[in-house]
């Protein structure tokens, strides 16, 4: 029979946590399968997916390997775990005239050869049905795993399919993601999923000065991150009037880090209106002026209890882009449409702005008035 | 809603959609076949080349029906083509469908001469008299500018690519032109005229190409040898006949009388603003407008919820990488950003204009007073 044999790899770690870890793992991987046909049985550290049709494995395999916390998977065959039925597997083994070598592995301790024996035992068998086949120890071009269980079956398998990793989505609580459209935030999503953290996301968009195509890119994003983060609810908000209040009133260099400060504080409120625990941003330390430390300080300096995560923090661009390309939002982000933030963007922004300055700044705004018109002015979609 | 964007499309003629039914729904037949019905079709479409040609003030030569300007641009450019070391002239004005297809030359090896533009948007005469040699095989110039409305002086463009050499051929991409400003090929004396029918109220995907020699053309698709060889495919007969129907039936020069008013109306509103640049160089129907301080696009974004459509020039040069035509006529990246196209057609009222360029000129200092 054709199975599925799922790993997973931090959650050996979590002590008497585990099975509230595990029983997340298990109802993420049935809902990414969800609309598929399959079984689903849990084993000494396995689980196994099996009853599929086998035209759907493939799709199964990629679905699978979105799912955080799995650490990874094998297609494999389920075997009896004797002697003989085992053998009688690998005996229908072409291997034409490729090298290969043969891994034993028995949890079953009462199984009647020892690994190293089978293993060569088996090797035999091989060499007796492929006669242009060759035995190599350190190299093979086919590795055949022999995988011996106390449940009483055995399983044989040739490739480790690496996954996800991380923990189970769900188990960290639900944070709220500042998704602007660049490159950064999406990844700084899919990170802290990978760590466990839910999502919503929260878009700021300046219409008339940025397009709807921009708000179209943003959605695009979110659907692009669904499969990893399961669905999100989208929350849009129009900053045209703070960016305008900001220009009009208080000095261009601090322009974008009172925008940030504002986007910040509503932010909070988001996350207090909808019972999110942590506010998520893309920021990567030095990046741009509003990303030095001094910036971020004046930022986060206006959110009252939430922690910010900013998975990105220590990340290059490069290695930033390479997860995007990964996760196969780049090509989405790398569309030329203005976001909010290089709208009104001064020629020199402060790169070490002050709290003091910055309170003398917003002195000139009525900062909760502008916040309560946002929020007032939310829309939220649940993209999925 | 006032539609300011003619120049990107234009509404089908009632009349045409009538005829494109027709013969979508009741004389479809493949004008390649050979029964009765089918034959039909094939003579009408020769009756429609004939009235083209004439429309064209085109005594000799041939029209191919293609897709519309893009197709027509590459089969003249592409299809003129030979091996050898021949050099070809192309404006910095011309449009993305001429633009690119001179970049692959390029790539492709040839040596490629780009002749910039006057501060009006006109080819640069002179520069252009400077590349032209013996070795020239094609110089491709637009008739009138889909960004600023500057009609090009085919006829003296001819006559010094003439003067220096007689192996050059012209292509002249006439989609801004045909059916809105006169059109004389003879006098012109062009080898290659481009015409696209959305442009003047024809559906979409039908254009044509004006051939002066047939055998100095060679086709860019193989196929079934429809359209003496030159263009293989099914022709789209529907849009042809609709295309036919358009052209028999617009009036150009009571049109372009109508529409040198409207603009020349816009022209003065907007003109009354001091912060508001107006680009009004030639065609009736286009003009660019550049305002102080203020982003196009967002102009254009804020204007649309009044119910004012405006267009932003061709399609991909709205973007980041700046304009290279307006550029090219000596505009900085910034001026670039603050434009927009203003492009009319002959159905819009005065009053229409003026609403319309009393609510661009209101929109934009109420931006220009939050941003500036």
């Amino acid at each position: 029979m054709k199975v599925i044999l799922l790993r997973f790899g931090e959650l050996y770690l979590k002590g008497d946590n585990r099975h509230l870890f595990e029983s997340m793992l298990i109802r993420n991987i049935k809902s990414k399968l969800q609309g598929e046909q399959f079984k689903f049985e849990k084993t000494f550290g396995r689980y196994v997916i099996s009853g599929y049709d086998d035209g759907r494995e493939k799709a199964i395999v990629e679905k699978l390997k979105q799912v955080f916390g799995l650490y990874s998977l094998s297609c494999a065959v389920e075997l009896p775990a004797t002697i003989e039925a085992i053998t009688a597997e690998v005996e229908k083994l072409q291997l034409g005239n490729k090298t290969f070598k043969v891994f034993v592995k028995r949890a079953d301790k009462k199984f009647p050869l020892s690994s190293m024996d089978f293993a060569k035992q088996l090797g035999g068998v091989v060499l007796s049905k492929n006669h242009q086949a060759e035995v190599e120890l350190y190299n093979p071009q086919v590795e055949i795993h022999i995988d011996i269980r106390l449940n009483g079956k055995a399983y044989m398998f040739y490739d480790t399919i690496k996954c996800q990793g991380g923990l189970p989505l769900g188990c960290a609580g639900r944070g709220l993601l500042l998704l602007s459209g660049g490159i950064d935030s999406p990844v700084a999503g899919y990170l802290v999923g990978k760590r466990g953290l839910e999502i919503e996301a929260l878009h700021f968009h300046s219409y008339p000065y940025t397009s709807e195509l921009a708000r179209d890119k943003v959605l695009t994003l979110a659907k692009e991150l669904v499969p990893y983060v399961g669905k999100i609810k989208l929350h849009m908000i129009s900053f045209t009037k703070v960016q305008e209040m900001i220009h009009m009133n208080c000095s261009p260099e601090y322009m974008i880090t009172i925008m940030r400060r504002i986007m910040m504080r509503i932010a909070e409120r988001v996350c207090e209106n909808n019972n999110l625990g942590a506010i998520v941003t893309g920021e990567s330390l030095g990046q741009v002026a509003s990303q030095t430390m001094q910036s971020m300080t004046v930022t986060g300096g206006v959110v009252k209890i939430k922690p910010i995560f900013r998975p990105c923090i220590t990340m290059d661009k490069e290695e930033i882009m390479a997860v995007a390309q990964a996760i196969g939002t780049y090509e989405t982000s790398i569309l030329p449409y203005e976001d909010c933030c290089t709208v009104f963007l001064p020629k020199n922004p402060v790169i070490k702005p002050t709290i003091d300055r910055c309170e003398r700044e917003e002195g000139k705004l009525n900062i909760e008035a502008l916040v309560e018109e946002c929020l007032a002015g939310e829309e939220t979609i649940v993209v999925e | 809603m006032i539609y300011l964007d003619n120049a990107a499309t234009t509404a089908m003629l009632e009349g045409a959609v009538g005829v494109y039914q027709k013969y979508a729904c009741q004389s479809f037949y493949n004008p390649s076949a050979n029964y009765r019905e089918a034959i039909e079709i094939a003579k009408g479409l020769q009756d429609v080349k004939l009235r083209l040609k004439q429309k064209l003030g085109a005594s000799v030569g041939d029209v191919v029906f293609t897709s519309g300007a893009t197709e027509s641009n590459n089969l003249a450019i592409m299809g003129s083509k030979r091996n050898g070391k021949w050099e070809y002239v192309f404006s910095v004005g011309e449009h993305p469908s001429v633009y690119n297809v001179a970049k692959e030359l390029e790539l492709q090896g040839f040596k490629v001469h780009f002749v910039g533009l006057s501060p009006t948007g006109e080819v640069d005469y002179e520069m252009l008299e400077s590349v032209v040699n013996d070795r020239t095989r094609l110089v491709s110039v637009m008739h009138v500018s889909n960004e600023t409305g500057a009609i090009n002086d085919i006829q003296r463009i001819v006559g010094i690519i003439k003067d220096k050499t007689q192996n050059a051929m012209v292509h002249v991409d006439g989609v801004q032109a045909f059916c809105k400003i006169p059109v004389d090929l003879d006098a012109l004396g062009v080898d290659f005229y481009t015409i696209s029918a959305h442009k003047f109220h024809g559906p979409k995907g039908v254009g044509a190409l004006y051939v002066k020699n047939p055998k100095a053309l060679k086709n860019i698709v193989f196929g079934g040898g429809q359209e003496g060889g030159l263009r293989s495919g099914t022709e789209n007969v529907a849009g042809i006949m609709a295309l036919d129907y358009v052209v028999e039936n617009i009036n150009v020069d009571e049109n372009y009388n109508k529409v040198m008013q409207l603009k020349r109306l816009a022209a003065e509103i907007l003109a009354e603003d001091e912060n508001v640049d107006v680009l009004d160089v030639g065609s009736p129907y286009i003009i660019s407008v550049g305002f102080k301080g203020v982003n196009g696009e967002t102009l254009m974004r804020a204007l649309q919820d009044y119910g004012i459509i405006v267009g932003m020039g061709s399609a991909c040069s709205a973007k980041k990488s700046g304009n290279r035509i307006l550029e090219s006529m000596g505009y900085s990246k910034d001026a670039v950003k603050t434009r927009i196209r203003l492009s009319f057609n002959e159905f819009l009222t005065e009053q229409e204009v003026c609403e319309a360029a009393n609510q661009i000129i209101k929109v934009y200092r109420e931006i220009w007073e939050k941003v500036k």
